[in-house]
């Protein structure tokens, strides 16, 4: 028998499960709903346990991006014991992060959505055949090139912090690892490495340049020059336009963003913040989750992760009901998380000026995507230039008994936050609110859909056996999770397909 | 031409992402020497929904060869027995795993939560997770102490958390290869050849080990063992001999191996991150093998050995 031609998705279509009902009527999604279909209990496990702890078993929430876990988790332990954090741990920590989310960022992009650009639906597309050569799984010049950049660029993560996924060198108060000299410049030489892979494939030009583009205009010109148009990012740029992608997926317009990468001084390089047309700060007390369509015990409205709780009620016979993921909202209001809400906070230029000029929307948000990466590549290389091997990366804490703590960091696709109690030198409550939760949330309290839920309502179902407008609004977000969506007309099902 | 079919229940997918990392052969190569077609992976896969499941019945049903079957997860039987926490394609997961385990050649359980239980039947296992053939160090599990793949074996537990790439495709190698029989098994149906010396074994701090110098805080020079919780004295994984990601493990960045590949993990190894000790002041869980004497006298002895050059504070860097 011959070998099959399988679609190697490397990371980011999974992490659990999901099952996501699509009703479609007169050409158009109507309505639209996202169903967690997996619980695992951890608030509930680490009731009573040593709070350190929480750092081992958090990050297996998800080993795609247990990265950003970890940070959550040290950060949140940090402010409980009010750690003092050297510089040379905040760089440390956000060099890995970078890379985490770098390495997600290219995966989303390439194993994710990139699949979906070869659709048959294009194939009479000029493009289609160079597309098919640079993109097709396993077998695309750049889906290969992406696999290999991916895995050299985890090494990163061994030389500095032991190994990936899962090593567990984030500890409240720095990190457990003392890196010599050769160990930067050996992670300097991957992500040298790195580089080459995307200015070669991606760009088809120097990073510095790209990072000089600042506004639509920019764009034009820059596509102009060089091979830059020739680039996988030139060709998505021309395709997603012509391919409608700026049409498509708005989502609430909401953006929520908590902050990331803290710098040697702790503050964070990308800005946090809540956009809803204007620019605010964000205050975290404002954050609730809402369980009215959750499988959880009931509660009226929402309740902050520091008083939430976890209580499992699976009853299917409660049609409200549809989901394990509770609903976060952020001030009633439901939001998107990712690479673009944190692009907008961050007030970058150029995202900005796309989605002042284009909206959010499927484009935007994978545009937004690819320039963050870029910009997070050329930053940890920054970042690494800083670390001074000769001073610290470690002060122990103290342990109080009695301590609140709370650490928000962002994941690849979004925000992340972990809320700890600690009583009697144990852990008294433990919550976690996911981007994808943000993300593929169900309706809240006030019956309002999540924001993917959002996004695909309204969204064209031109054909009906291949509604690749509905993958592409899902994968624009990179949910992270093994979707499977259900097309369904009236009570009849038309098709399912994996996200 | 080996058909495989590799299930998720509870997991992070983090033995996914770490089989994805592998060298020599990487995933690629696998594929193509070995002419694996992978029938069914979640995240590989060719088809979708509905018809994914539809691709699984012919296994399932014996119309074609599952040649290997992996775990990934643990399957959860809540709540109440009905295994509704984990839903694949509005079946439980765990009636997935009871129809293909019937027709598989191998089983591979990959990862401590597949094998064992691990992090997803940890207390209070709200969820009622178990391994496939053991619940925790219980033999039993899921698919029961008696079962028997195909080839005549037990699932095979290719454990850790997540488990090395090279520890599942060399076991899928030698399958590949023929050599199916001649993988030596553990008690706990581990193979000797990942499991067979402990994570202590090729440690760089193996010699601070031996001169009993510990590190009192992160990025301390010394060993672990005394301290900071560290478990590679009483867990069996190649972590240091193999290393991750070609170049490093836990121990070797200062950080407390967990004890991730023992059918005991999480809730017997924590504290993760200090040391519990007895009244006299030494870890109250010693080396594997070892005696509360020999230990205290071997501990003597190796502090008065020890060269300078490994005395604490002597040795911190400039
Ligand atoms: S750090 Fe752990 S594995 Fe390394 S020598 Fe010490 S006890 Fe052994």
């Amino acid at each position: 028998m011959a070998i099959r031609t399988i679609e190697l998705s490397p990371v980011t279509r999974i992490e659990g499960h999901l099952e996501f009902k699509v009703e479609v009527e007169g050409g158009a999604v109507q309505e639209a709903y996202a169903s967690g279909a997996l619980f695992r209990g951890f608030e509930l496990m680490l009731k009573g346990r040593h709070p350190m702890d929480a750092l081992a078993f958090t990050p297996r929430i998800c080993g795609v991006c247990p990265t950003s876990h970890s940070i959550a988790a040290t950060k949140a332990l940090d402010d409980a014991f009010q750690a003092e954090v050297p510089p040379n741990a905040h760089l440390m920590r956000s060099v890995l992060l970078g890379v985490e989310n770098t390495m997600s960022h290219a995966t989303a992009f390439y194993a994710l959505f990139g699949p979906d650009l070869v659709n048959p639906k294009y194939a009479n597309h000029p493009a289609y055949g160079e597309l098919n050569q640079r993109l097709a799984p396993l077998s695309g010049t750049s889906y290969l090139g992406a696999v290999k950049a991916r895995v050299k660029l985890d090494e990163i993560f061994a030389l500095l912090g032991g190994q990936h996924p899962h090593g567990n060198c984030f500890v409240p108060g720095g990190i457990t690892f003392k890196p010599d000299l050769a160990h930067i410049t050996k992670a300097l030489v991957i992500l040298m490495e790195a580089r080459e892979f995307v200015e070669e494939t991606i760009l088809g030009g120097k990073v510095d340049r790209w990072l000089e583009v600042k506004s639509l205009a920019d764009v034009d010109q820059w596509m102009g020059e060089g091979r830059h148009a020739q680039s996988d990012l030139g060709l998505f740029i021309q395709l997603g336009p012509q391919l409608g992608m700026d049409k498509l997926g708005r989502g609430p317009g909401n953006f929520v963003a908590y902050g990331v990468y803290d710098q040697s001084d702790g503050q964070p390089w990308l800005k946090r913040g809540f956009f809803d047309g204007q620019f605010h700060e964000l205050d975290q007390a404002r954050i609730t989750e809402h369980v009215k369509h959750s499988w959880y015990q009931d509660y009226d409205g929402g309740k902050h992760p520091g008083q939430g709780e976890t209580r499992p009620h699976l009853d299917r016979s409660n049609s409200q009901k549809y989901s394990f993921a509770k609903s976060p909202r952020y001030r009633d209001h439901v939001a998107e998380v990712g690479p673009l809400a944190r692009m907008i906070n961050d007030q970058d230029p150029l995202v900005l000026d796309l989605a002042q000029k284009l909206g959010p929307n499927v484009y935007t948000r994978v545009l937004a995507r690819l320039h963050e990466a870029v910009r997070t590549l050329a930053q940890v290389e920054k970042w690494l230039h800083q670390i001074d091997v000769s001073k610290p990366f470690y002060h122990k804490p103290r342990h109080p008994k009695e301590a609140i703590g709370t650490g928000m960091t962002e994941a690849a696709r979004g925000a992340l936050g972990h809320w700890v109690q600690i009583k009697k030198g144990v852990i008294e409550s433990y919550q976690v609110i996911t981007p994808t939760a943000w993300n593929v949330s169900p309706r809240d309290f006030m019956d309002q859909p999540g924001a993917i839920e959002q996004a695909v309502i309204g969204t064209p179902v031109p054909d009906e056996a291949n509604p690749v407008e509905v993958q592409h609004v899902i994968r624009s977000f990179d949910p992270c999770i093994a979707c499977t969506v259900h097309l369904i007309r009236g009570s009849k099902e038309l098709k399912a397909l994996e996200v | 031409m080996a058909n495989l079919v590799w299930l998720q229940g509870a997991t992070d997918n983090g033995c996914s992402i770490s089989f994805l990392n592998t060298h020599e052969p990487d995933v690629a190569q696998l594929i193509r020497r070995f002419e694996v077609n992978i029938a069914f992976h979640p995240t590989i896969n060719p088809t979708s929904g509905p018809e994914a499941m539809r691709s699984l019945e012919p296994y399932a049903q014996g119309e074609k060869p599952l040649d290997v079957l992996i775990v990934e997860g643990a399957v959860q039987t809540g709540p109440n027995g009905t295994g509704e926490y984990c839903i694949v394609g509005e079946r439980p997961f765990k009636e997935l795993v009871q129809e293909l385990a019937r027709a598989a050649h191998y089983v591979v359980a990959i990862g401590t939560c597949a094998s064992f239980g691990g992090i997803a039947a940890a207390e209070p296992n709200p969820t009622e997770a178990t391994g496939l053939q053991f619940h925790r160090d219980q033999r039993g599990g899921f698919l029961g102490a008696d079962y028997r793949s195909k080839a005549g074996l037990p699932v095979v537990n290719i454990s850790g958390c997540p488990a090395h790439p090279d520890r599942l495709v060399h076991t899928l190698a030698a399958v590949l290869l023929g050599k199916g029989g001649a993988i030596q098994l553990d008690e706990y149906q581990r193979p000797l050849d990942f499991y067979g010396s402990l994570t202590h074994d090729a440690c760089p701090n193996n010699e601070y080990f031996e001169y009993k110098q510990s590190a009192e805080h992160f990025t301390d020079k010394g060993c672990l063992f005394e301290e900071l919780g560290c478990k590679g004295p009483l867990t069996h994984s190649d972590c240091n001999r193999r290393l991750w990601n070609l170049h490093s493990s836990k121990t070797r960045a200062g950080s407390p191996c967990m004890g991730c590949t023992e059918p005991g993990f999480p809730d017997e190894y924590v504290p993760f991150f200090e040391t519990v000790k007895t009244r006299a002041g030494f870890p109250r869980k010693l080396p594997l093998g070892t005696s509360r004497t020999t230990y205290m006298a071997m501990a003597a002895s190796a502090k008065l050995a020890c060269p300078d050059r490994l005395k604490s504070g002597k040795n911190k860097k400039k």
